[in-house]
């Protein structure tokens, strides 16, 4: 634990800033004069479980990463709708002290925001009047090692405490009213290629989380900390000691995958079961079924990312949506999309939780996962098996060609498809909201030993420069698997989507333009230039009566988009 | 362009004319006794003595701990650098670290290229990301290196060795340099040696 305990959240903040001036982090911090009265703390309300589990029905608040423990990111709110989103406007703006890649999912607690930066800054913000409560910047250690950009993606509260993890791979709860340091603990060692840019998820007083680290030759893992004191409740291994599966030579959806199960056999006689430095990071939010109790979630890419060589077999459970029970985190079931992946198809985007129908056209309890592959995947809740998947929201081209030393174009690319933006559903649409890329790659594979934490990509992906890229917004029928609509925009698609009761659908793109969709259509019914990149999930809530929707806008560091640092509040004028 | 050969030439002098008796264990010594060791070659001044020596003072603590950690384990290899690590252990590994972050880049002022070789520069780098790691605008961050206003010899020698397989402490950085064109790697060099440092020590 760091000793940086104060009883006042600005002079933490103060003192945190004075005493890593000299760290990197600082390259990118913007020099910010600051008032230096002491500020009262924010009034944040204690936050229950019950308004954790009732988070899906609160217009007020915003209290989960998506929104609520399903994840549909469905606002119930509709006084900003179809009709009116036209006159949408800023409320606010709130600079922060970072410009860096931003991906930070709003959390709104009562009249307090909480949001992050890149290098894993923490403000406590009026959500009214966008006013800063207190501002929280961790201690870095000078060990961390990530592959994607300093991302953070946001906070989980519970009780009077805030939580998020690090880039050097550390869970940190905070003082929900002051933003002073509760406890601290170390998730894993940095310097074996683990870290932390996903928000956490709170829930019956464990704080779940996965870790990155799949281009570094990690064993990944998904854990329940106490909420109280940082203590490890218990440990997933997301690559399980027998890894190799059942030699499966096709991948979800019946196409061939190419591989070479004599040569794989020959290896694993040769080299055993590669679980030690299989990769499969957990990089995204669980989703939490309380009557189930149990949690779902997606398991990243194996290591290393395009040379299957070293790792024989299905590489379980990478790529697979996999089930654990809540209270012990004993595994239920799983699912694998991609097994032996050679071309960094992380799942990734966050798992929805929600009613869908079997193959008969009976309503069972679903699970619904959008992949880099550019497929919604629509599986069962009860054994993990999978009902359908969509129409491809990306063109597929040379899929799946293997990886060659001289390189060999594919599309989808590594990026995707649907990267980690999280998805939003409309249930009365029976719709589901993706965000996707199209962006062709050379896939080059090249053979090195596992080399103790650093980068190992078994070769290199590369953008092919010349070839056109562009995203596009779609709307995926989760019950058909067929494509309702789909808006392509300039850019690749990163950040995520909000839908809302006002039959709405937000999400922002690359070049700055943050837009509202109608549900039904995907006709754009209102845009706003943000002036960086909009690449993070957008919030909504709602204060003395008045509904806002809220987005970071500060690019992306993985594709490059132009960097900003601001939040950005709307509202009806 | 000096050969690698020649250039390690160059710093071997460098390094036996500054310390004829090169120290074989130092672990008892201060931070700072330890560090007048580096100033032989790295530069009292943090400016460098030879074009093909990195430098330093300013360069990011995770990073710069790698590389001691790895020339000890070998493999980073590296004769002049091994006798330095060898009598060093983790913790002086990690002062060393913290001492040359904390000190200020030196500023060279290495000029702009020719915009065509901007150009083949910037299209090289979008290709395979190096932002990614690196960052916007090549600070780097923890164990990820800063590339701008380093020596762009440097520059050019590092990415040819991780080329080649010669640098073998980084076989993703082997594999990211293998995909981009020999050709392409000297204007790399020179664009990335002309940005601006920022932070750096300060």
């Amino acid at each position: 634990m760091v000793g940086m305990k104060s009883s006042h959240a600005y002079a933490a903040a103060l003192t945190a800033l004075l005493a890593f001036s000299v760290l990197p982090a600082s390259a990118q911090e913007i020099e910010h004069h600051k008032n230096e009265k002491v500020k009262p703390p924010a009034p944040a309300p204690t936050v229950t479980q019950e308004m954790l589990t009732n988070a899906g029905s609160d217009a007020k608040q915003f209290l989960h990463t998506n929104l609520n423990y399903e994840q549909t990111r469905f606002y119930p709110g509709k006084q900003i709708n179809a009709s009116n989103v036209s006159k949408l406007r800023p409320a606010w703006i709130f600079q922060m002290d970072v410009r860096e890649s931003l991906e930070t999912s709003p959390i709104i607690v009562g009249n307090v925001m909480y949001v992050t930066t890149s290098f894993d800054h923490v403000y406590a913000l009026n959500a009214k009047t966008g006013e800063e409560h207190w501002h929280y910047k961790h201690k870095m250690g000078p060990i961390t090692t990530y592959c994607c950009g300093p991302n953070n993606r946001g906070v989980a509260v519970l009780g009077d405490k805030v939580y998020f993890a690090t880039l050097d791979a550390k869970l940190v709860a905070l003082d929900a009213k002051t933003g002073s340091l509760v406890w601290e603990t170390e998730i894993a060692d940095p310097e074996l290629g683990y870290s932390e840019t996903m928000a956490p998820t709170a829930v019956n007083g464990k704080i779940l989380i996965g870790t990155n680290g799949g281009e570094y030759g990690i064993r990944g893992f998904f854990r329940a900390y106490d909420a109280n004191n940082g203590k490890l409740v218990w440990n997933f291994d997301t690559i399980p000691e027998n890894s190799v599966g059942v030699w499966e030579t096709k991948d979800a959806t019946g196409h061939d995958m190419h591989r070479d199960i004599a040569a794989e056999k020959a290896q694993l006689a040769k080299t055993g079961d590669p679980y030690k430095t299989l990769g499969g990071g957990v990089w995204q939010n669980a989703a939490v079924d309380l009557k189930l109790n149990r949690i779902y979630f997606v398991v990243g890419n194996p290591s290393p990312d395009l040379d299957g060589a070293p790792r024989p077999g299905d590489n379980l459970y990478t790529d697979s949506l996999v089930a654990l029970d809540l209270n012990t985190g004993n595994y239920i079931c799983h699912f694998q999309y991609i097994p032996h992946d050679v071309w960094d198809l992380d799942s990734v985007s966050p798992p929805i939780l929600i009613d869908v129908k079997d193959k008969d056209g009976k309503t069972v309890p679903g699970v619904v996962h959008a992949g880099k592959t550019g497929y919604v995947y629509v599986n069962k809740r009860d054994d993990c098996s999978m009902i359908r998947f969509s129409e491809p929201m990306v063109a597929q081209e040379n899929f799946w060609t293997l990886p060659t030393p001289e390189g060999a174009r594919m599309l989808p690319g590594a990026n995707g498809g649907v990267e980690w933006s999280p998805m939003a559903v409309n249930q009365r649409l029976n719709l589901a909201y993706a965000v996707n890329l199209h962006q062709p790659m050379t896939y080059q594979v090249q053979s090195s030993p596992y080399p103790d934490g650093k980068l190992w990509l078994g070769g290199a992906f590369k953008v092919i420069p010349g070839e056109e890229q562009f995203g596009n917004v779609s709307a995926v029928n989760y019950n058909t698997g067929k494509i309702k609509w789909k808006v392509t925009t300039p850019q690749p698609m990163m950040g995520g989507v909000l839908a809302t009761a006002g039959d709405l659908v937000f999400t922002g793109e690359a070049d700055g333009w943050f837009r509202a969709y109608n549900a039904d259509s995907g006709k754009i019914l209102w845009s706003f230039q943000a002036g960086a990149g909009v690449n993070a999930p957008p919030s909504a809530y709602a204060i003395d009566g008045k509904e806002y929707i809220v987005v970071g806008a500060g690019g992306n560091t993985q594709i490059d988009f132009k960097r900003g640092n601001n939040i950005i509040a709307f509202t009806l004028d | 362009m000096m050969s690698a050969k020649r250039s390690a030439q160059i710093a071997i002098a460098g390094i036996v004319a500054a310390f004829p008796l090169m120290p074989t264990a130092v672990s008892a010594a201060s931070v700072e006794e330890n560090a007048q060791i580096c100033a032989g070659c790295h530069g009292e001044n943090g400016v460098p003595q030879a074009k093909t020596t990195p430098i330093i003072w300013g360069q990011n603590e995770g990073y710069l701990y790698l590389q001691l950690r790895d020339y000890k384990s070998g493999a980073r290899k590296n004769e002049q650098m091994s006798s330095v690590v060898a009598g060093l252990e983790k913790a002086d590994f990690k002062a060393l670290a913290s001492h040359f972050a904390g000190l200020k880049w030196p500023s060279m002022n290495f000029p702009s290229p020719p915009k065509d070789v901007t150009k083949v520069a910037l299209t090289a780098i979008g290709s395979v990301g190096c932002t990614s790691c690196h960052l916007d605008q090549f600070q780097g961050d923890g164990t990820t290196a800063r590339l701008a206003g380093q020596q762009p010899e440097y520059l050019f020698d590092t990415m040819t060795a991780f080329r080649d397989g010669s640098r073998a402490n980084n076989p993703g950085m082997s594999d990211l340099m293998k995909a981009v064109q020999p050709a392409d790697l000297k204007s790399i060099a020179e664009y990335l040696a002309s940005l601006q440092v920022v932070g750096g020590g300060q």
